[in-house]
Formats: structure tokens, C-alpha cells, sequence
């Protein structure tokens, strides 16, 4: 089967169950893919139940959100986003900038807010002098890859090991996490040694081999975007290209810029969440 | 009035310049209020008194009010200003200090600033708002004047105030700084410098309305002998530019002023501007949005509202956005701003525009957007931010003012030259860790204002702060601002947090022009048309919500 393009259909599911009836509840999506030159967007929506009346604008980051309020009293709330997308081949490394580029001024302020710590990402003495040993003999492009081929073999992919409020440290000491993690700790190493580097969410087709119509059941993905004279994207979780099979949503400094949803709600004891994402290769 | 030629100039008789004998009978004597003003030996001679020049004549403008005072005797000076505390108790103004609630002092001597100086103050005042209405359009848009290089870029999203969540929201008339305060101080040479600007929440418009009433009483014989331009239409200043604020497609818009409740210590301001306007006042409980419109409960069920005069910081307004534990705001309103329909007054974000490291910029910023030269100059500023200007600041560490970008009511702020060794040691260290966190300015000796101080009038250093307010086509300058006295003799802190006073600012009209002043008509209108629908109350208060009310910056 081709490698060169596929036609993916996404769709996420998110639901919320109160135990007793959320009376008000306000709500931010980054479901919607974008078309760039690594993917064209074929057709996208979002629809809640119960319905609402979504309003939908660009944020800072470039992403688009959908927000949408709900005043029933509600025990039940879905999130569905559906987009179909079609994806391009791999692209190579971009090898434009020197480490003396990445020094420069112009650089520096350009790209300041991927070179910073955040919450998720913060200052790691450990992981900042693995990177610099990891520099040594290598170009900006080259370190980037060499980083996220070692976060890939340093943690062990474990779900529900981390939580949604795990900084890279957390997962660091632990030695183990999910995709949000590996991208977290890869940020922290690039940022140390001054490579500009952000967090890039979306959505992973598991299954290289899938019969066209085939639905496999997937989850949200992350990965990173790295500044090397240009933005180019790696994938350290699975120490893969970025290809066909990624869909991307949204890029941000870290997972609190990107999270796929954001809400709050009034009334409704105890909520619990379920999120399934369905991948069907159409094309 | 005002023919006198310098000749006849009155000037400080000579006991004025000697130490001040602790045994000197004051009774009689005309001018024995002033003895000691000008004795050399007094903290910072080199001041400039905005009442006395070098040689002790007394300056024009302050002339009347001069004679005014010399020929009080010291009983009735004591007496007046006893009336004056009375009066402002009464009309219960307080603010908080420390957690007390006291009344701001309201020194009986008022300021005056004559025709001519306000208005180079106004169109300077006036151009700053333009320049920075301007930037804050640029930065919450395609920030073109970062890709110029004007200003780095990581000054900016290095600001705590810069909120990313306010990127795309586009006013309807293009106003984000509804209201300004933009604080001054007079230099030794007597030129007004900015200080900083306040778009945020700046507050205090109300002490310069109530000391003008209270002074009205309390010396309507002053009032007689002064062409004083009017403060008691701000609220109607106000109220047009929250108004043409709306959207156009409104025909009569709602405006509401929002305050984080009774705990705020500027709560008075926030139900005094109500009451003018005839608005409703409302907290974030009495508010809510659906489906990004914001509406108001009332007894006669829900109202849209269009235009919200908030007076709750950024971090408050919306759960949402901002912090999710906050009981203060309205959940969804800035989705609704973005949406175009509710527009919130002053606009989210604009504290950028009272960082201090960036307003080392708003000069540049003038040239830049305005293409002007700019009219007011900063007050000499050295950003520990830059190596060259950090190396001067370290090594000169005891003779500066070394200030946190951000805050304000003065907290945080070091004096240089009376820091201990231990206290600048421990200051050099923070510097060099935190250096996007300080800036450092050469110590200003503010002018100063004779001040009731004890029975006797002395020289005080005083601030001005005054308010602009920007209704898309005009930036009004309201004749006056809040004059911020600090009391404790030789101190320069004029911070109401500080424990300073206020006094009453008399901006002169020119002689030849026709406007208004004050007392010339024999009342002072007070508006009060409450519109008729009364807000139904939300549930009662946490603790939590008295805590966040407090915590609002209110001394902005």
C-alpha cells in the first residue's frame, strides 16, 4: 500500500458523566486540523450532545477553537469531532541552521517562547546536560534527532503511569509515561541547548498495514516540532518521522496550549471522562 | 487678582527661611504658618516648590492663595482642617491601609496648576494614550511593531500581563483604554516626567471629585477668589465613551460597572461612578452569558448587556480563561467580547502597557505610531534587563530607586540611598537572577506642595495622576487629577498604601477663555438617577469571594 498519502477519517469522541445534574457549562475545543503544506483538511465539524450553539475562533497559537455553553441541566455531555484529512508523505529533516544561527540574536527573539521553560516543561539539570552531551560532533538537526531517539529509549510507554498535570521532571524521575510525556522531556532537552522546539497534538494511525475502510481504535498523539532554520516535526514516543500516517491539530509551548478541551462546569458532583478516537484509512 | 507686577510680588518673609523655633509664637503674624518652609537645612532643598521659587516669591498662580493662608491665624487654619476630616468621614470615603479603613487625608492646602502648564499636560497626556491605544491594537494583532524591531519580542511575552487570551478580540470602536491614569512628577527643574501609566483599573477619580465638594464647603471663600475648572462631570465623560463603546448596531446600550463587591477597597469609586452614570452596579454573580451574551438578572428578569465598566482584574474576569477558582467574574465573557457582543472596559491585557520595562518604550512607541515627538518625557529609567544599563545599576546601587517592573502602591520599591549594605546586598542578588523583574531610576525629588502638617504649613512631596478618558474620537483629560501628598516629612513615597494624603488640584481657566469653573453657579449638581430596575441579589458571600474581593489591585 502507499506510503506517499493517505485520506485518514478521525473521529473523537469525548464524553462527560455527572453524577448529578451540571446545571452550567462552559467549554473550549482544539479539535479542528488545519491545512498546511503537511496535510489538507477534506472536512471537519463539531457537534455536541445535548446540541449547542458552538462559536468558533483562532487563538494566538493559530489553532482554532470551538466554545460552546450549555445551561440544561445535563449528567450526560459528548464532544464529537469528525474531520477527514489527507496527509503527505514523510518530509526530511530541515538542516538550515548552524548552532552559531541558533545563537543569534534574531533567532532568539523570533522564537523566544518555544526556547523558554513552562509549567510542563521546566529547567532539568539532569536532562539539560544529557542534551549538551548529546551535541558533541553533531549539527542543531542531528542533536534533535539523537534526543528523541534517547527520550524513546530511556522511558517506557505505560498509560495511566502519568497524569494530565505531569511536568517532564515527573515523567523523567519516573522513567515512564505516555506521548504527552516523551514530548515533554524531548521540549525540555531541545529548549536547554537552544533549539527552538514546540508541542504539536493530533492524532496517530497506528496500523501502517490497514485495509482501506478499516477502523482501528487510536488515541490523542503528540509530538514535536523542531526549529532548525525551519519547522519540522519528529515523533520521539515512537522515534518515528512525522508521515502520513500523523494528523496534526494544534502547536502550542506545551500540552496546557493545545488541551484538546478545556471547560467548567457548576453543579455536577464527580465527573468522569471517557475519550475514544477512531482512525479509518479512507484513502 | 493676578495684576500684581513681580515687585509687588508677595514673598516669604524672612522667618520662612530660618529653622523653625519649637518656642515661636505663630499668633498674629501674618505668614507665620509658613516659618521654616524654606530653611536650607530641610530634606531635599533642591525640590522644586511649586509655591515658592529660590529666592521666596511666592509664584504667580499660587499668589492669591498665598495671601489667603498668611492672613488665617493658626486657630482657624487648625479648625478648617478639622472640618475638612469631618466632612470626608461623613461622606464616608475611606481606603484600606493595612486592613484599617480610614479616610484618605485631605490636606487643606489645594494645588494649583495654571491654564497654560495644563494644557501642555493634556495634549501630553493626550498623545501617551494615543501612542499606547495604538501599541495595544498592534500587539493583540499582527504586532507589526515587533517584526519592525522597535521592541523585542521577548520583552513582551515575557510580561505577566501579556494575556495571549486576549489575541483577535477587536473592539468595536477601537478603544481599549476607556480610562487612563497616567502618574506625573515634577523634577527639580519643574518639568512634569511620567511616572507610569495605569490602564488597567486606575483608580482614585473619585477622591478628586469629593475633595472638590468638600473644599467647596469647607472654602467657598477660595472658590471666590479662583477661576477653578470643574472635576463633577467625569462621570458624564465616563459614561459617553463606555456608551460609544457598544457596538454601533446597538441603538441605547446597557452599561453596567462591575466590582468584585463591598470588600474592595475601592468599592466607594465603584458605587459613586454607578450612581453618576445612572447604571446599574453589579457583581459577577448578577451577571452570566449564554451563548456569548452577556445579561444581567434583574427583577424583571434577564437584560442584555453591552458594555461592562469593570473594575476586577484580568486574573478575575473569566473563569474560563483565566483562574478557573475565580467567584468574582462572569464565566464566558471574554468569548463574548471576542464575539463582538459585550465590551469590556478597559479591555483585557492592557497591563503591558503598565510594565515598566515597557514604558521605557512609550517614547518610541509616539514616534512609531504617531510619527510625533513625544510631548511628556519619562523620568530616566535604567533596565536591569540590559547588560550596559545592569553594570551602571549595580554600581550604583545607593544612589538609585530600584523598582519592580510590576505592582504597584509602591510595594517592593527600594530606596537606594537609605538601604542598609545588607538590604542592597540582598537587592544585588535578586537583580542579577531576576533581571526582566527591575528597573532602576535616579531618585526624583518630587516637587513639593505646602501641606498642613501640625498647625504649621511645610513643604510635601507631591504625585499627579491625571484621568483620561478615551471615547474614540476625543481623549478627554478630565481639568484636575488626583494630587497624592506624601506626609511623613523627607518621604517621596506618595502611595496611598504608603500612608500619604491627596489634595485638591485646581487646574486655572485661562483668563480669556469662556469655560466653566467652579462655583460659579450656586450648586454643585449631583446626579443621581438610578434607573428604576433594582439588581436581584445572587446567593450570599463565601469567604473565599471576601478574600478575592480584596485582592483585586485595587490601589492601581
Amino acid at each position: 500500500m502507499s506510503e506517499e498519502s493517505w485520506q485518514i477519517r478521525v473521529v473523537h469522541s469525548t464524553g462527560y458523566h455527572y453524577a448529578s445534574p451540571a446545571t452550567q457549562s462552559y467549554n473550549e475545543a482544539r479539535l479542528t486540523p488545519r491545512s498546511d503544506r503537511r496535510q489538507s483538511v477534506v472536512a471537519t465539524r463539531i457537534e455536541t450532545t445535548p446540541a449547542t450553539r458552538a462559536y468558533r475562533y483562532t487563538d494566538y497559537w493559530g489553532t482554532v477553537v470551538t466554545s460552546f455553553d450549555l445551561h440544561a441541566p445535563h449528567t450526560e455531555f459528548t464532544v464529537l469531532a469528525t474531520s477527514v484529512v489527507e496527509t503527505n508523505e514523510a518530509t526530511e529533516p530541515i538542516r538550515d541552521a548552524s548552532w552559531r544561527d541558533l545563537r543569534s540574536d534574531a533567532v532568539i527573539d523570533e522564537h523566544t517562547e518555544y526556547l523558554e521553560t513552562t509549567k510542563y516543561t521546566p529547567r532539568d539539570r539532569e536532562l539539560a546536560s544529557v542534551a549538551r552531551e548529546l551535541r558533541k560532533g553533531r549539527d542543531p538537526t542531528g542533536t534533535a534527532l539523537a534526543i528523541s531517539q534517547w527520550v524513546h529509549d530511556q522511558l517506557t510507554y505505560r498509560p495511566g503511569s502519568t497524569g494530565v498535570h505531569s511536568t517532564a521532571t515527573d515523567a523523567w524521575r519516573a522513567r515512564e509515561g505516555v506521548c504527552q510525556d516523551y514530548v515533554h522531556v524531548t521540549l525540555v532537552m531541545l529548549r536547554a541547548i537552544g533549539i527552538p522546539a514546540r508541542y504539536v497534538s493530533g492524532y496517530l494511525h497506528t496500523r501502517p498495514s490497514a485495509a482501506l475502510g478499516e477502523t482501528v481504535q487510536g488515541e490523542s498523539h503528540a509530538w514535536v516540532d523542531v526549529w532548525t532554520g525551519g519547522w519540522w516535526a519528529h515523533d520521539p514516543t515512537n522515534a518515528i518521522g512525522v508521515g502520513p500516517r500523523h494528523v496534526w491539530v494544534a502547536t502550542g509551548r506545551d500540552y496546557a496550549d493545545v488541551a484538546p478541551l478545556k471547560g467548567i462546569f457548576t453543579g455536577g458532583a464527580k465527573s468522569h471522562l471517557d475519550v475514544s478516537v477512531e482512525l479509518t484509512r479512507l484513502a | 487678582m493676578g495684576t500684581m507686577n513681580n515687585s509687588s510680588a508677595p514673598r516669604l518673609p524672612p522667618a520662612g527661611r530660618r529653622a523653625r523655633s519649637a518656642r515661636a509664637r505663630t499668633n498674629g503674624r501674618p505668614g507665620a504658618q509658613f516659618d521654616g518652609y524654606l530653611w536650607p537645612g530641610r530634606p531635599f532643598p533642591t525640590a522644586y516648590d511649586e509655591m515658592f521659587d529660590g529666592d521666596g516669591v511666592v509664584r504667580s498662580p499660587y499668589r492669591a492663595l498665598y495671601e489667603s493662608i498668611a492672613g488665617m491665624d493658626s486657630a482657624d487654619l487648625t479648625a478648617r482642617a478639622a472640618a475638612l476630616d469631618r466632612a470626608m468621614v461623613d461622606q464616608g470615603i475611606t481606603f484600606s491601609l493595612s486592613g484599617q479603613e480610614r479616610p484618605l487625608g485631605l490636606d487643606l492646602v489645594p494645588r494649583v496648576i495654571p491654564a497654560a502648564e495644563w494644557s501642555k499636560l493634556e495634549r501630553g497626556v493626550a498623545q501617551r494614550v494615543r501612542a499606547l491605544e495604538a501599541f495595544l491594537a498592534d500587539i493583540y494583532g499582527d504586532a507589526q511593531i515587533l517584526a519592525d524591531g522597535v521592541l523585542p519580542r521577548r520583552l513582551l511575552t515575557s510580561c505577566k500581563h501579556f494575556h495571549r487570551e486576549a489575541f483577535g478580540v477587536n473592539p468595536p470602536n477601537g478603544v481599549r483604554i476607556h480610562v487612563a491614569g497616567v502618574d506625573l512628577v515634577r523634577d527639580e527643574e519643574g518639568s512634569f516626567r511620567v511616572l507610569e501609566d495605569n490602564l488597567r483599573n486606575p483608580s482614585g477619580v473619585s477622591y478628586v471629585m469629593e475633595n472638590r465638594r468638600t473644599m467647596a464647603r469647607v472654602f467657598p471663600d477660595l472658590f471666590a477668589k479662583h477661576r477653578v475648572r470643574p472635576v463633577g462631570d467625569y462621570s458624564t465623560h465616563l459614561l459617553r465613551s463606555l456608551r460609544a463603546a457598544a457596538a454601533p448596531n446597538v441603538a441605547d446600550p446597557t452599561v453596567v460597572v462591575l466590582t468584585p463587591g463591598i470588600h474592595n477597597s475601592a468599592y466607594f469609586e465603584h458605587s459613586l461612578l454607578a450612581r453618576q452614570m445612572g447604571v446599574e452596579l453589579v457583581e459577577g454573580r448578577d451577571l452570566f452569558c449564554r451563548d456569548n451574551i452577556v445579561y444581567v438578572r434583574t427583577t424583571e428578569g434577564e437584560r442584555a448587556v453591552d458594555v461592562i465598566y469593570r473594575r476586577i482584574d484580568d486574573e478575575f474576569l473569566d473563569p474560563v480563561h483565566f483562574r478557573p477558582d475565580s467567584v468574582l467574574g462572569v464565566a464566558g465573557v471574554l468569548n463574548a467580547a471576542r464575539a463582538g457582543n459585550v465590551v469590556i472596559a478597559n479591555a483585557v491585557g492592557n497591563g503591558i502597557g503598565d510594565d515598566k520595562l515597557i514604558y521605557t518604550y512609550v517614547p518610541e512607541m509616539v514616534r512609531y505610531y504617531l510619527g510625533e515627538k513625544p510631548l511628556l518625557p519619562n523620568v530616566d529609567t535604567y533596565r536591569c534587563w540590559l547588560p550596559d544599563e545592569l553594570d551602571h545599576v549595580l554600581r550604583h546601587l545607593d544612589e538609585l530607586v530600584i523598582k519592580p517592573v510590576e505592582g504597584s502602591g509602591g510595594y517592593g520599591i527600594v530606596f537606594g540611598p537609605t538601604a542598609s549594605q545588607r538590604e542592597l546586598a540582598a537587592l544585588r542578588r535578586r537583580i542579577r537572577t531576576e533581571r526582566r523583574d527591575w528597573i532602576a531610576q535616579p531618585v526624583v525629588q518630587l516637587s513639593t506642595v505646602p501641606s498642613k502638617v501640625e498647625g504649621k504649613v511645610a513643604p510635601r512631596h507631591v504625585d499627579l495622576r491625571p484621568f483620561a478618558v478615551n471615547d474614540g474620537k476625543d481623549i478627554f483629560v478630565l481639568p484636575g487629577g488626583l494630587t497624592r501628598v506624601a506626609l511623613p516629612e523627607g518621604s517621596l513615597m506618595v502611595n496611598s498604601s504608603q500612608g500619604g494624603g491627596s489634595k485638591d488640584t485646581w487646574v486655572l481657566a485661562a483668563r480669556s477663555s469662556s469655560a466653566e469653573r467652579e462655583l460659579a453657579s450656586p450648586a454643585l449638581a449631583e446626579t443621581s438617577t438610578v434607573d428604576g430596575l433594582a439588581v436581584e441579589q445572587g446567593p450570599e458571600l463565601s469567604t473565599e469571594q471576601q478574600q478575592q474581593q480584596q485582592q483585586q489591585q485595587s490601589s492601581q
